[in-house]
């Protein structure tokens, strides 16, 4: 979407790869068909023609122009439909909308991100930024939390990460099986390893709501001061103009305002976790 | 502004020959119903002046209930509508903010806005749920419209405010019209202060606007509850409110979006796709028209989102009155 086009006219983007991350979780690879570019954490709309329209954040680097990913859940009407799609298939996308990441912020300082299932996605495209700045920042440390260990996403981008200076990685699943080293237990629990500098660090979590909320709670406890905590949330963004009204939440449009806010900006608005 | 006064006949005369170059939209009454209708020539002596609110909001010439957003919408004359009373006009201030935002402006919204001409009535009656001066509104015209237009006895006096109105008062043969006699004024500023009396009469015991918001921000669950259990969602407070504008995107194929106008108050307005519902209760659905209205859209563009038309008290099949609620929050 140009600046002078029409705000709800989507721009044709081809598919050209799908990844398969997990059992109910894909990661597909766009190429629009001009360039494209959007900050971390800002989300897009990405319609199947005739079919439907859901927003995602981008799950790959905001410094990539040519192409883009979406890493998306089998989880409803659309999504269930974009998973069915192969190479070749003609996707719509508007955006890039809303608020992202301050990475400028987290200049000088440790960030820990805590995320949970397909929460990794606007994560990882964090990390990505992070990792091109990383001079900037002091360290990164990953929690993430996933149900099963075939449900943890971006395996090869794990590793990767482990092997990159000023980087860790620390995760958890709900339950385990046989291979599984790692540690078992809701994410939260990889906050009791994590050894930070709080007064210099700030804090991001990205996951599904009662994650966000005792993740939040956790970091709250650890002594995280609520404007250091940022949270991307999850609300029904519809037309991502701040126009439709679906994702209102209390005095914000999440699609404008946020979708990442610090905890001390939403606190007393209603229904942030659900 | 400039203020003048032509015979009832030379403005119909005038009006008759605007339709060669204008779509020209009107309050004609039909029984107890008074709505606006395409003018034609034959309905110009029926034109409604001076009543109350029409059934429809203003809004639905801007935002129509289903449209075709993806395409440019094209019009083959300007239109000029007759008879919006304030309470809507006013609305449209609300709309403009998010509908005409620098950064994403809505161009069917923009072309509608800018292809037609709001002439805005001075109310010299009022409506069974009136109460625009509870929220500091006169229903009369400002400057947020056109022109505005009081017909009195055999006189209409014209208010022009904008460059359009200037525009279509050019196309009309009323060169060297007067300003309106002395005793005309006072005839009309009599009776426009018998309306205002009447209405402050109509709700003595409503709070404010201000006021409103901040007793529906501290209003606990069991009022909510109380006052929803007639609701059945149906949706038609929002569908005839002038600053109700949320909407749903549909997809065409082609990649072409229909924009169409949704509430809150229907179930699984806020639902994501992993199944979480914010509004998922009646109550809280019902609670969030509320908050929308007297709290959020004031806190983020600085505009009323209700003026006070009282349509929704009209139309509840649930016989719901919004007004009754607010003075009960003040007990």
């Amino acid at each position: 979407m140009g600046m002078n086009g029409n705000i709800y006219k989507p721009l044709r983007s081809e598919l050209i790869e799908v990844i398969e991350e997990s059992p109910q979780i894909k990661t597909f690879v766009l190429v629009p068909e001009h360039e494209f570019s959007f900050a971390t954490g800002q989300f897009i709309e990405v319609t199947i023609d005739g079919v439907g329209e859901a927003p995602f954040t981008p799950s790959s680097s905001p410094l990539e122009k040519e192409k883009l990913e979406v890493t998306v859940m089998k989880t409803g009407y659309v999504t269930d439909r974009m998973h069915t799609l192969g190479p070749g298939a003609v996707l719509g996308i508007r955006g890039p909308f809303g608020r992202g990441y301050p990475v400028e912020r987290f200049y000088d300082k440790e960030v820990l991100i805590l995320g949970g299932g397909c929460g990794f996605a606007p994560i990882r495209s964090l990390l990505y930024n992070l990792k091109a700045i990383s001079d900037k920042i002091r360290k990164v440390t990953l929690c993430y939390g996933s149900k099963t260990p075939e449900d943890c996403i971006y395996k090869p981008y794990i590793k990767e990460l482990r092997a990159t200076p000023k980087f860790e990685v620390l995760r958890s699943v709900d339950q385990a099986n046989g291979d599984w080293t790692e540690r078992v237990g809701v994410v939260t629990i990889l906050l009791d390893d994590v050894k930070m500098d709080i007064s210099n660090s700030v804090a991001v979590v990205c996951g599904p709501p009662v994650m966000m909320k005792y993740g939040t709670f956790k970091l709250l406890e650890m002594g995280y001061p609520e404007e250091d905590i940022y949270l991307s949330m999850e609300k029904n963004m519809s037309c991502g103009l701040g126009k439709c009204g679906h994702c209102m939440m209390g005095k914000y449009l999440v699609c404008k305002d946020g979708p990442v806010f610090t905890y001390n900006e939403i606190k007393n608005q209603p229904h942030i976790w659900n | 502004m400039r203020r003048l006064s032509i015979a009832k006949q030379e403005w119909d005369t005038n009006l008759s020959q605007l339709l060669s170059k204008y779509r020209i939209y009107a309050p004609i009454r039909n029984g107890t119903n008074c709505d606006y209708l395409e003018v034609q020539s034959a309905l110009i002596p029926h034109i409604a002046y001076n009543e109350p609110k029409p059934v429809t909001p203003l809004k639905k010439f801007f935002l129509p209930v289903r449209e075709n957003v993806t395409r440019v919408a094209v019009f083959d004359k300007p239109s000029l509508i007759i008879g919006a009373p304030n309470c809507d006009v006013e609305a449209l201030g609300l709309l403009d903010q998010i509908y005409l935002d620098s950064a994403f402006p809505d161009e069917s919204y923009r072309k509608r806005r800018e292809n037609t001409t709001i002439l805005c009535t001075d109310c010299l009656s009022i409506n069974e749920h009136c109460h625009c001066t509870s929220y500091g509104l006169e229903p009369k015209g400002n400057m947020k419209s056109d022109l505005s237009l009081i017909r009195m006895d055999g006189d209409v006096i014209l208010n022009v405010y904008s460059e359009k109105g200037e525009a279509l008062l050019g196309s009309m043969n009323i060169n060297g019209a007067p300003e309106p006699g002395r005793e005309l004024e006072e005839v009309i500023s009599k009776k426009s202060g018998e309306v205002m009396e009447q209405l402050t009469r109509q709700y003595p015991e409503l709070p404010d606007y201000q006021l409103s918001g901040e007793l529906v921000n501290g209003a606990g669950e069991k009022v909510w509850e109380q006052f929803s259990s007639d609701c059945v969602s149906c949706g038609a407070c929002s569908a005839i409110c002038p600053t109700c504008s949320c909407f749903l995107l549909v997809d065409r194929p082609g990649f072409e979006k229909i924009r169409q106008l949704d509430t809150c108050q229907y179930p699984g307005f806020e639902r994501v796709a992993g199944g979480e519902d914010p509004l998922r209760e009646l109550a809280e659905r019902f609670r969030n028209r509320y908050m929308c209205k007297y709290v959020w859209k004031p806190g983020l563009y600085q505009e009323k989102a209700c003026t006070g038309c009282g349509r929704c008290i009209d139309c509840c099949i649930g016989q719901i009155n919004k007004n009754e609620l607010l003075i009960s929050l003040k007990e």
